[in-house]
């Protein structure tokens, strides 16, 4: 689910933020943006502030995004993985869309029950002498405590919506909220003590020969001198002590049929 | 294993959407719900190896020697390493790399890159420009909390109250540029770099050892503590008999775990080329007679300040001049003032001349001009302008935003660029291509370093340097005992600080001066000159193979 078509991704970005495309042909997109997305991405809070004070209704900008880099001669800004403007619309994602609560689309005219689902999102960032992340996605079942990984991929072909289908209704979750993460996150713990951590191990050993070559540079026995040392002890554990996190992305609860 | 492992929960994100339901708040769609999760599966790092910050700078032509030396200080050096590469070969490039990738990887946020002043701006533009690293230039009034990542010079940040401030932060990430100045640890810089909070170091420096191995385990110690022993183990060890090649082959091993140097001969940098021209010029009759006078001169001046003197009749009459009106009164004082007023009679300076068709002959193309001397600078800009040649001045005193004014002037309106050796450092102006050493540096490092300012990363033509030298002096003896005959130019450079060291010299130019004062004759200091370079290049020939003395291939 990783984005590989970046205008097809930004095409969808500005769709759901409303706003119009008037062009978008060979990697070359361009916006109309709305008011609330000019605020968002043009960085000229002093204009609007100005506009609205003199009562008036103000222009939003157009952008033009060109993500082939064969069309860079044109006016517009080259848009990548790097570039400033994708690092803004990306934050702004991941700031803004943590939260969600959504319904299985039904046209159905039979009363048809949605179960509810606890799904999150969650990145583990192993960090030693080096970093790497791993995102996993799960599915708690809100009733009868069914659990389901790649979950974000099990919704990918579902309609989803903010609203309930007509003759839809909900069932109450017998798990609550709060015991329902904590089994997800149980379920993480689990995954993690049963791996074998040789990333940590060498960082431990990092450390520890860091740590004894640190003792044998300071000969002296001054305050000065273990002060300083105390802090290059802490620097050196900073950088290389393992440390495991959990950072859950988004997450929300999802209705959905019994087998969806 | 688990127990070691400090494992940190996120509890903030139950709780708000526990809050949010209850009030039934902001909900995303599906859609946005989604592109959130594809986003962040698409910039997080699901590898502890590689350079992911490639993918994001697609727009820089990255050199395989840069890739490489940011790949290897990030997984084996753990991002604390000492950046050597020989001038030109894009340090600053690798630097950016590197912090760019502990940027995408979130290991870094507050980041503090300490440079010369006239360097600032430059660096902020780079990392702007290439990198796409917010980095700003330290301004007054500006505090140090604020900014997550800052240039600054070292006298500004040492200077009360900023040290006291940036000592209070704990830094991910610190950077020192032109760090061969911190190599004695007795410094005020050198106590202040020391007590910086970090979690990763780079420091850059194109001449690692300059003179004493000392220096180099100042640098490491910086880095690493330890890592080549304690200061008294190591000068047992390493002080004194720096010969025991035995020993050198360990250090070497060591310092490499914590340095990286490219030569020009081991990357695919030699495909602009250096094109080097000897122009010897012969005095007037007039300036000859001048200059034999001083050379004669026995009671007056003292066999040291006489060679100063000379240096400086071959640079301009107003360097001589200058420096002789200082002892006016001396001893002396008949035989000086004789002197002075023949420099007062004396017309143009022959080498200036030469300046001028040599700029002719050039054409439309920029020029720097490198002397020692500031009168002579100040000489020159004159001379130049007389012959309707535009000309800005350039030395190390300016403050940063003259500096980068003075650049800017070059690069657009003025056709020369007249520096003096201490403006050498800190500017880069791969925009030009020729170069005229007006008067000859004795210790060789310094040449490299004025030609390393045009012949660098980003140039895209052949480079053409002009030596000049008048014969029959002081500078046709160097030219050709010590430049020529080691093939300076060419070759030996590169290595010439292992040289040094290996023949235990720790300073190239006061050894030369030293041979010119303790002979008493011309003819004595040549052949003393000639032994000097002899020596030089059997070491050079018979140097441990491999052409690398430290650092990493």
């Amino acid at each position: 689910m990783a984005i590989t078509n970046l205008n097809m991704f930004l095409q969808d970005y500005f769709k759901a933020h409303h706003c119009k495309t008037p062009l978008n042909k060979e990697g070359v997109l361009s916006v109309q943006l709305t008011e609330e997305m000019d605020r968002v991405l043009m960085n000229r809070p002093f204009y609007w502030h100005y506009i609205k004070k003199i009562g008036q209704q103000g222009e939003p900008k157009q952008l033009t995004l060109i993500t082939n880099p064969d069309k860079r001669e044109i006016n517009g800004e080259w848009i990548h993985f790097g570039s400033p403007r994708l690092q803004q619309i990306i934050n702004h994602l991941k700031q803004n869309e943590k939260h969600t609560r959504l319904f299985q689309q039904m046209n159905t005219s039979q009363n048809t029950p949605l179960y509810p689902w606890l799904v999150t999102n969650i990145k583990i960032s192993y960090k030693g002498k080096q970093k790497k992340d791993e995102l996993i996605s799960i599915g708690l079942h809100l009733v009868n405590g069914a659990m389901k990984l790649e979950m974000m991929n099990l919704l990918e072909p579902i309609q989803l919506q903010t609203t309930i289908s007509d003759y839809c209704y909900t069932i109450s979750p017998i798990i609550k909220l709060k015991s329902g993460f904590r089994r997800i996150e149980s379920v993480i713990d689990n995954y993690i003590e049963n791996q074998s951590h040789s990333w940590a191990e060498d960082s431990i050993n990092t450390l520890d020969n860091e740590i004894q070559m640190l003792k044998h540079f300071y000969v002296g026995d001054t305050d000065e001198e273990k002060e300083q040392m105390e802090k290059e002890i802490n620097e050196i554990t900073e950088r290389f002590e393992p440390r495991i996190t959990y950072e859950v992305i988004n997450g929300g609860i999802f209705y959905l049929t019994r087998d969806f | 294993m688990m127990k070691s492992i400090q494992i940190v929960k996120d509890t903030a994100f139950i709780d708000q959407l526990h809050t949010v339901m209850e009030k039934n708040g902001q909900y995303s769609s599906w859609d946005l719900f989604s592109m959130a999760y594809q986003a962040e599966l698409t910039t997080m790092t699901p590898e502890f190896n590689g350079l992911r910050a490639l993918e994001y700078l697609p727009h820089v032509d990255f050199l395989e020697h840069q890739v490489n030396c940011a790949e290897q200080v990030i997984e084996t050096m753990n991002g604390r390493a000492i950046l050597a590469d020989e001038v030109g070969l894009g340090k600053t490039i690798e630097a950016g790399l590197i912090l760019k990738e502990y940027m995408i990887r979130g290991l870094v946020k507050k980041a503090l890159i300490l440079v010369p002043a006239s360097l600032v701006n430059q660096w902020a533009k780079e990392l702007n420009e290439k990198f796409y690293i917010p980095a700003v230039p330290h301004r007054k009034n500006y505090a140090w909390e604020q900014g997550d990542i800052i240039i600054s010079s070292i006298d500004t940040a040492k200077r009360s109250p900023h040290r006291e401030n940036i000592l209070d932060i704990e830094y991910d990430f610190i950077l020192i540029d032109e760090a061969h100045k911190l190599k004695n640890h007795k410094t005020k810089n050198y106590e202040f770099v020391r007590a910086l909070k970090k979690k990763y170091c780079l420091l850059l420096t194109a001449t690692p050892v300059q003179n004493r191995l000392i220096e180099i385990f100042n640098l490491v110690s910086i880095l690493k503590p330890g890592h080549l022993g304690n200061y008294d183990s190591f000068l047992e060890q390493y002080g004194k008999d720096r010969k025991k090649i035995k020993q050198d082959i360990y250090l070497k091993q060591l310092i490499q775990k914590v340095m990286v140097r490219n030569t020009r001969q081991n990357t695919d940098m030699n495909n602009t080329k250096r094109r080097i021209e000897t122009v010897y010029i012969d005095f007037t009759k007039e300036e000859q007679e001048v200059y034999n006078e001083i050379d004669s001169m026995t009671e007056a001046l003292s066999t040291f300040s006489k060679i100063t003197y000379l240096r400086e009749i071959c640079s301009s009459r107003e360097a001589c001049y200058l420096s002789l009106k200082k002892i006016e009164n001396n001893e002396a004082k008949e035989e000086i003032q004789s002197l002075l007023a023949k420099i007062e009679q004396l017309p143009h300076h022959i080498k200036a001349d030469k300046v001028i068709e040599l700029i002719k002959n050039i054409g439309d193309e920029k020029v720097i001009i490198f002397t020692e001397y500031r009168a002579t600078q100040l000489y020159l800009q004159w001379y130049l302008q007389q012959h309707g040649i535009s000309s800005v001045p350039f030395r190390g005193g300016f403050k940063r935003g003259k500096k980068d004014w003075m650049k800017q002037l070059f690069e657009n309106h003025a056709q020369v660029l007249i520096a003096t050796e201490a403006g050498g450092e800190g500017i880069n102006l791969q925009f030009c291509s020729y170069m005229i050493n007006y008067d000859l540096p004795w210790n060789p490092m310094r040449l490299e370093q004025r030609i390393g300012r045009i012949h660098r990363y980003g140039q895209e033509k052949d480079v053409h340097i002009y030596n000049l030298a008048i014969r029959n002096t002081i500078e046709e003896h160097i030219m050709k005992l010590l430049y020529e005959k080691i093939n300076l130019f060419e070759q030996v450079i590169g290595h010439l600080d292992d040289i040094l060291a290996e023949l235990n010299i720790p300073d190239i130019e006061s050894e030369i001066k030293n041979i010119f004062n303790e002979s008493s004759s011309t003819g004595e200091a040549k052949i003393k000159l000639n032994n000097l370079s002899s020596i030089i290049k059997y070491t050079n020939d018979h140097s441990v193979s491999g052409e690398q003395q430290y650092g990493h291939n």
